[in-house]
């Protein structure tokens, strides 16, 4: 960062004072993500492995899965990814009063993302009789999915947090690399989900 | 020195600016991408040629966030390869599990099959 501070402004994309030039939150958080991503490949591998091979009694996913509602939630959480992206944006500009409507946005989204998620399991759970425990389908399928779900809660607590903490007035421009770092989680999630929409609930539909 | 910093600033500023509009319309290419999708599936094609095309648009829907919102685009190359390691192992984690569990030999055992192998061993 100390290389442009002559010209007046922070570089966000680069930090001097690192050996990589890259910050170490930002490097751990990139750790993490790729760490994650086998931990959800593993996931996801597990559920299209059961539903190549589905034993006798499975229910046709095609007759329990809402197509609509998957979709609205997919549009939803790539909105909440675009303020995210307008957050990160507005904190490196120093811009707090944008920064909060953006981590608003996204919180709002993230609800309603898992609103509807909570919609489909107890939808599937008490309408579709498919529970965690009747069926390889509802493990594989909870399982995953319940993970994703669990991943955006702790988001929207992080974002939640990072709201709450913009108002005592000790965060700035030069604090941005922490709202990446929250932003770097948020679009994982994001990118994980645009996996599964595909992976589990499209190809149901081929 | 004044000079180049000046510009440093300015260019700097003008990215930022213009990273506002690049963000809205990856935004909006996101969710034209994902209609696309959604009417993909009830193409009449064949199933090879339907799940390839679903493959396609989202992987370009991941690029486009990992490159843009997630910044990978302007940020060092080091983080995409970082990342790209793990996304890598994943994918041929993903691939090894699918053609090993999608084999003949990998079927899973129905009701009657037990009775036919202990008939053979017998």
């Amino acid at each position: 960062m100390s290389s442009t501070a002559a010209a007046g402004t922070i570089d966000h994309h680069h930090d001097s004072t690192t050996v990589t030039g890259i910050p170490n939150k930002k490097l751990l958080m990139w750790a993490f993500l790729a760490s994650d991503c086998m931990f959800f490949g593993c996931l996801i591998s597990t559920h299209l492995i059961y539903r190549l091979h589905p034993p006798p009694g499975t229910p046709n996913a095609r007759d329990v899965f809402s197509i609509e509602l998957t979709s609205f939630s997919t549009f939803i959480l790539l909105m909440s990814s675009l303020m995210m992206a307008l957050a990160v944006n507005s904190i490196q500009k120093g811009n707090l009063k944008s920064l909060r409507w953006s981590l608003l946005t996204t919180i709002f989204f993230g609800c309603i993302f898992l609103g509807c998620q909570v919609y489909e399991f107890r939808n599937f759970v008490y309408e579709k009789h498919l529970t965690i425990t009747n069926s390889i389908l509802g493990t594989t399928f909870f399982t995953l999915t319940g993970t994703h779900g669990l991943h955006v809660l702790i988001g929207v607590i992080w974002l939640t947090a990072m709201l709450i903490y913009s108002f005592t007035g000790r965060l700035t421009e030069k604090d941005s690399i922490d709202v990446e770092s929250m932003g770097l989680y948020w679009h994982f999630v994001d990118i994980v989900w645009i996996v599964i929409f595909t992976a589990v609930y499209l190809l149901e539909y081929i | 020195m004044s000079a180049p910093a000046t510009t440093t600033h300015a260019s700097g500023h003008e990215l930022e600016q213009s990273k506002f509009w690049i963000f809205v319309q990856i935004a909006m290419l996101l969710a034209v991408i994902t209609g696309l999708e959604l009417v993909t599936v009830y193409l009449p094609f064949m199933k090879w040629i339907l799940i390839s095309a679903l493959v396609i648009l989202s992987t370009v829907k991941f690029m486009f966030v990992i490159f843009y919102f997630m910044h990978l685009r302007w940020d060092k190359a080091f983080c995409t390869i970082l990342f790209f390691i793990g996304l890598v192992l994943a994918g041929g984690t993903m691939w090894a599990l699918l053609k090993l569990f999608g084999a003949e030999a990998s079927k899973p055992l129905t009701l009657s099959a037990p009775a036919a192998i202990i008939r053979t061993v017998a």
